[in-house]
């Protein structure tokens, strides 16, 4: 069994989401695409460690990082390559040529921001494709700068940027939901004064159209500031009930105990069910009796 | 006449009606009921909700009764109704449709925060192709905290037996956390393997 699946059912969002969570570490293949995005239908490749990403790359001959060194023009393709081949096993390519005083500090966060923060984000656009995450790939050293984002934090960053939201359209929040706050405290994550105040409403009672209405904005720009403040763990989505309900007919004979919708509902009292009723039925569910 | 209320819950698929049918004594009752709001009333729509009801009567005056979910999306006042009503609750998801994690995370929100009665989570499906590791559930349910976790069970729906023994470990879970209530909160993580 493997963690597979389809964009289209459970998005890249949420995979980041369950990959961190889950202090993942391996490789995540995306493949496939759009006739929109003809780009996009090529594989791409994530590594994690610990659920954090790490790398990022359209190949898997562990390349990549000196094609972008090259692009960059701080070292040609051949030479990064022969650099490359004498970089000790297990020591990021990017940290090995810093500390041949090839690259620079700055140099390298340059660099991980093109691997990884713009590779990645594009992929959120993808509305088709499939992935699959293997835990029993090693992570090339050739493609590893040595630095390293959590992935919740890529999230934010590619859904903030995010244009066309129609991959994701079914996966927002319900418009008559509210949202609750999951963290402890206020969240460390850099959040956008937008997000901030949207993080504020997550008290489970203001459905979403009020937040919009309150901060007037458009209640499809809440659903998909609430959407990315859910993948990345800052709130649920509580659905709410719905308002002004009333029962048409009543005829079930299995209902006669239920109080009618008017009626508060009280909240049962576990006491009403003695010992011996439990040590009964389980019992009977374990032919016992 | 003492009468126990487990509800079935879950997404469309993940086997509600089939694990009431595997135990109930009487054939599974479907319900229809017309829920109608003034906004959609004025509109002349109608919105129809159903659940399933099977009975499980095992002495004279004890019987367990089994209420399954609507399988729709909307969260209305019959879910309300089931949910105020119940004694212990069972959330059932299959392993193999990770699109419906997200609904099941809706669905398990809601219910926490409408209900305090006892829960576990029955995983269906799990030997269907694409079925998701036992082990990654909790986190794609968002049940992060393995000490406040609640004990995930591994359920054929279309098994009897492993139906029943699936509500024992709910069983067990109930008594276990009604004598927790009197002592401090410790860790409940748990995998079954009940299929």
């Amino acid at each position: 069994m493997a963690i597979t699946g389809y964009l289209a059912e459970f998005s890249l969002a949420e995979i980041f989401q369950f990959l961190e969570q889950s202090h993942k570490t391996g490789l995540l293949t995306i493949r496939g695409g759009t006739d929109r995005c003809p780009s996009l239908t090529q594989g791409h490749y994530i590594w994690f460690r610990q659920g954090e990403i790490v790398a990022a790359s359209h190949e898997t001959g562990g390349q990549g990082l000196c094609h972008l060194i090259n692009r960059r023009g701080w070292l040609g393709y051949r030479a990064a390559l022969r650099l490359s081949e004498s970089c000790p096993p297990g020591t990021p390519l990017g940290l090995y040529l810093k500390s041949q005083n090839i690259l620079g500090a700055d140099q390298l966060k340059l660099l991980f921001y093109t691997q990884v923060m713009q590779q990645v984000c594009s992929l959120f656009a993808l509305e088709d494709g499939s992935f699959h995450f293997n835990s029993r790939v090693t992570i090339p050293s050739t493609e590893l700068t040595g630095l390293s984002a959590p992935a919740m934090e890529v999230t934010l960053a590619g859904l903030r940027v995010l244009r066309d939201w129609s991959a994701l359209a079914d996966k927002l929040p319900d418009a008559h939901s509210s949202l609750i706050n999951t963290t402890r405290g206020r969240p460390t994550l850099r959040l956008k004064s937008t997000e901030w105040q949207i993080w504020e409403f997550a008290d489970g009672h203001t459905p979403i159209h009020k937040i919009a209405h309150r901060l007037n904005l458009p209640i499809e720009k809440v659903r998909q500031i609430a959407f990315r403040l859910i993948v990345v763990g800052l709130m649920e989505e509580l659905p709410l009930l719905g308002e002004n309900l009333s029962v048409e007919s009543t005829e079930s004979p299995q209902l006669e105990t239920l109080p009618s919708v008017s009626e508060p509902v009280p909240q049962v009292q576990e006491n009403e069910l003695s010992h011996s009723f439990l040590q009964s039925l389980v019992g009977f569910l374990t032919g016992r009796n | 006449m003492q009468i126990m209320r487990l509800i079935v819950t879950g997404p469309v698929g993940a086997g509600k009606s089939t694990f009431i049918q595997s135990v109930s004594e009487i054939q599974v009752v479907d319900t229809d009921r017309r829920a109608t709001d003034a906004t959609t009333l004025s509109l002349k729509h109608k919105t129809t909700v159903a659940f399933d009801f099977g009975r499980l009567q095992f002495s004279p005056k004890m019987a367990l009764h089994l209420y399954g979910t609507p399988g729709q999306a909307r969260f209305d006042f019959m879910w309300d109704l089931l949910i105020c009503k119940a004694h212990i609750y069972m959330l059932l998801v299959a392993a193999h449709r990770p699109h419906e994690f997200r609904y099941a995370r809706r669905m398990l929100s809601f219910m926490q925060h409408r209900s305090r009665a006892p829960y576990i989570v029955g995983i269906t499906h799990t030997d269907k192709e694409g079925a998701w590791e036992l082990e990654d559930l909790p986190i794609a349910l968002g049940l992060l905290d393995e000490t406040t976790r609640p004990p995930l069970v591994v359920v054929n729906p279309r098994d009897a037996e492993s139906v029943k023994r699936s509500i024992v470990v709910l069983i067990r879970h109930f008594i276990q956390q009604r004598k927790d209530q009197k002592a401090p909160p410790r860790a409940a993580t748990a995998v079954t393997i009940a299929s």
